[in-house]
């Protein structure tokens, strides 16, 4: 009976490690595509030089299916602007619905 | 000499005044055209896919609409809205919606 409880520990234990491991690699994903976003999106009125000057729009509190349409349209090539047409075109759908995710829950 | 810039100033200073716009003009606009899809103060849209207004940068609703207009941005829906907005319209519109309160905000 012992022998059997520790088992089952050992598998739940084993089974919430391999949890674990498989979020990882996801959450890292999230971090990474971030740090590209905030070099303008994460700057406090910051303004685009290049090709018209005006501010950044604010993402934090954005309804995140706009926000995922709006990094598939620059993906595609629909929406233009130069830098964000270079940012989306490294980030999957799952990237796109993680940043979105972040950015419309205010972070978090 | 004097008298000739004075009128130059004063001349910068109303065509500033004028690109500024006036909230309460596109309060009025955003009741006729907006509000429908993105509420009267557009921070209660009816749909997901549609972005909040309330609390973005001016000068980003301003350059968003002109694009719809020029056909820059391109979204079947938008498209319609903004080719009956003259350039003052769109510089009222985006001083009101700038103007309101809303959960957007600058995230990092």
């Amino acid at each position: 009976m012992h022998t059997l409880a520790r088992t089952a520990l050992a598998a739940a234990f084993a089974a919430l490690s391999g949890a674990a491991l498989a979020q990882q690699p996801a959450a890292s994903a999230l971090k990474n595509n971030l740090s590209m976003c905030s070099g303008c999106h994460g700057i406090p009125g910051y303004k685009t030089a290049y090709p018209e000057v005006y501010h950044v729009p604010k993402l934090g509190g954005q309804s995140p299916a706009y926000l995922v349409n709006a990094l598939k349209a620059y993906r595609s090539g629909e929406r233009n602007h130069p830098s964000m047409r270079g940012i989306a075109a490294g980030l999957s759908d799952k990237d796109m619905e993680e940043l979105a995710a972040y950015f419309g829950g205010g972070g978090k | 000499m004097n008298r000739a810039l004075l009128t130059l100033f004063a001349l910068a200073f109303a065509g500033a005044a004028q690109t500024a716009g006036n909230a309460d003009a596109g309060k009025a606009k955003a009741a006729q055209v907006c509000a429908a899809c993105h509420g009267p103060e557009g921070n209660k849209p009816i749909a997901p896919e549609n972005p909040i207004l309330a609390g973005q940068h001016q000068d980003y609703l301003a350059k968003a609409l002109k694009d719809y207009k020029s056909g820059k941005r391109s979204n079947a829906i938008m498209k319609g809205f903004a080719a009956s907005l003259s350039n003052q319209d769109i510089a009222d519109l985006a001083a009101w919606f700038a103007s309101q309160q809303s959960n957007l905000h600058f995230q990092r």
